[in-house]
């Protein structure tokens, strides 16, 4: 098997916010090199980069917004996020734990600090990305997985180097705890000092790995510092990521799903008739209602 | 040939040609302004009429105890004017303001003055403007006046599918006429009727 190298390195784009709760640097898909059909099935990749939020007495997000035609996926490495929605669920997201909503056919849903977090402030640092869902599963029903830190896989890396938390796919033969509509591996990578992994990912595959903490080499050849992006090139199968520092990776990878994409704020579809007919559901209150 | 949206406007529903675009595009200015930024005040006297390449603006009256009443919305394609002042030389009573970063072409009186007097296609055009837009605020006077919020609300998603995702409840509820407890109930009725027949 041959080595997958890395084709860019994409340094954080200017970080501006979402709401009030979420200050982010968007990767997919505005960084050069990093749009949807490049990224397919990752549509979009805001990162929430370390940052200390004061203490508030009325907890900073985003308010009542709809989604159609995908999954969000939050990963939350620091501080807390409360979610609601129009279907009646809710719940908060943890340290280390994640959040798979799959929006699908259409949810109102808020994002907060949760509120006791919210109280005393502190470090926050959150992933969220955009997963498309194949054609014939964008109109299915909403669902959420909640996955709390417990619940994820994980496994034990030789030597101690480190973990591999699967959220979803595989590693070692050990299954990712998310279930997906379309073949893509999540892979939340703690290594410490001078720990290495190795990854095995089909060349087809679309793969990133975003350095959250510390940095790492890739390869014995490309040094990824925090809060970059790394994208790998389409050829080969195999890369070892090694810790400079103790650091946290998360990989990204998946099979395109080689679908027109129609894409407007939080609807993303496969023709523009289908995305008029999302602004129309939304309008007419066929999302439900959620207040604010 | 460039790719403005202006250009397209021009030519798709004009059918004006080459020449008279190029001379309209040659004649307005193309500026970027910042979300928030103010192209006419109350009170001020303006030479400009204004086609929204990319962004939002809005146009408001504010009355006595402060509270603004949106008159109209301008998103991308869309024109926006105050005739009072640009035409009639008279104070302006509107502020015109971006609310997000916008790309917007000012088109200068004189020039369309001028083509209204030489150029035909150029007139057969502005009197379809003129009657479309004088037809809408017709439809709005009579909704303002008799139309139940509910039916405002629905000529409102029809007009400006995405602005409902673009601006706060408070701008849409100033356009309608209504207090924004009313738009929420106007929006979680339709919700409710949806649900109960899914």
């Amino acid at each position: 098997m041959t080595s997958k190298r890395i084709e860019l390195i994409a340094k954080p784009n200017p970080a501006h916010f979402v709401g009030d709760g979420f200050r982010v640097h968007n990767f997919i898909p505005s960084y050069p090199g990093l749009d949807m059909k490049r990224m397919d099935p990752f549509i979009m990749l805001d990162y929430n980069s370390k940052y200390a939020f004061p203490a508030s007495s009325s907890p900073k997000g985003v308010g009542v917004h709809p989604h159609r035609g995908f999954e969000t996926v939050t990963i939350a490495y620091k501080g807390k996020v409360e979610h609601h929605d129009s279907a009646g669920g809710g719940g908060v997201i943890g340290e280390g734990g994640v959040q798979w909503m799959t929006a699908a056919s259409g949810v109102l849903h808020k994002e907060y600090h949760e509120r006791e977090w919210s109280k005393t402030g502190g470090d926050f640092q959150m992933v969220q990305l955009w997963v498309n869902l194949p054609a014939q599963y964008k109109m299915s029903a909403p669902k959420y997985q909640a996955l709390d830190h417990e619940k994820i896989a994980k496994v034990n890396l030789p030597e101690g180097a480190g973990i591999v938390e699967v959220i979803a796919g595989e590693f070692k033969g050990i299954q990712g705890s998310a279930s997906t509509f379309s073949p893509l591996n999540m892979l939340n990578t703690k290594l410490e000092k001078d720990g290495q992994v190795e990854f095995t990912i089909p060349a087809d595959h679309n793969t990133a790995m975003l350095v959250v903490e510390g940095s790492v080499r890739v390869n014995d050849t490309d040094i990824v510092p925090t809060d970059h992006l790394a994208l790998f090139e389409n050829k080969g199968e195999n890369f070892t990521v090694f810790a400079l520092q103790k650091a946290v990776v998360l990989i990204l990878s998946g099979e395109p799903l080689n679908e027109p994409i129609a894409a407007h704020g939080p609807f993303v579809m496969n023709t523009r008739a289908e995305l008029m007919e999302a602004f129309r559901d939304f309008n007419e209150g066929k999302f439900g209602y959620l207040e604010d | 040939m460039n790719n403005f949206r202006f250009t397209h406007f021009l030519t798709s529903n004009a059918h004006l040609d080459r020449d008279l675009t190029d001379q309209i595009l040659s004649h307005c200015s193309r500026k970027e302004v910042r979300k928030g930024t103010f192209l006419l005040r109350s009170g001020e006297k303006i030479q400009h009429s204004f086609f929204v390449e990319k962004g939002l603006l809005k146009q408001y009256a504010v009355d006595k105890k402060g509270k603004e009443h949106i008159l109209q919305f301008a998103p991308e394609n869309w024109l926006m004017a105050d005739r009072e002042s640009e035409y009639f030389d008279q104070a302006s009573s509107y502020f015109i303001e971006s609310i997000e970063d916008s790309e917007i072409f000012y088109i200068n009186k004189d020039l369309i003055l001028q083509l209204a007097k030489a150029d035909e296609r150029f007139i057969a055009f502005n009197n379809f403007l003129l009657h479309r837009h004088i037809r809408s605020l017709q439809k709005r006077i009579t909704q303002l006046q008799s139309a139940p919020a509910e039916e405002r609300y629905l000529d409102f998603i029809q007009t400006y599918p995405d602005l409902t995702l673009r601006v706060p409840q408070t701008h849409i509820a100033s356009y309608l006429g209504i207090t924004p407890e009313s738009l929420s109930r106007v929006r979680k009725e339709l919700a409710d009727r949806h649900r109960s027949h899914s």
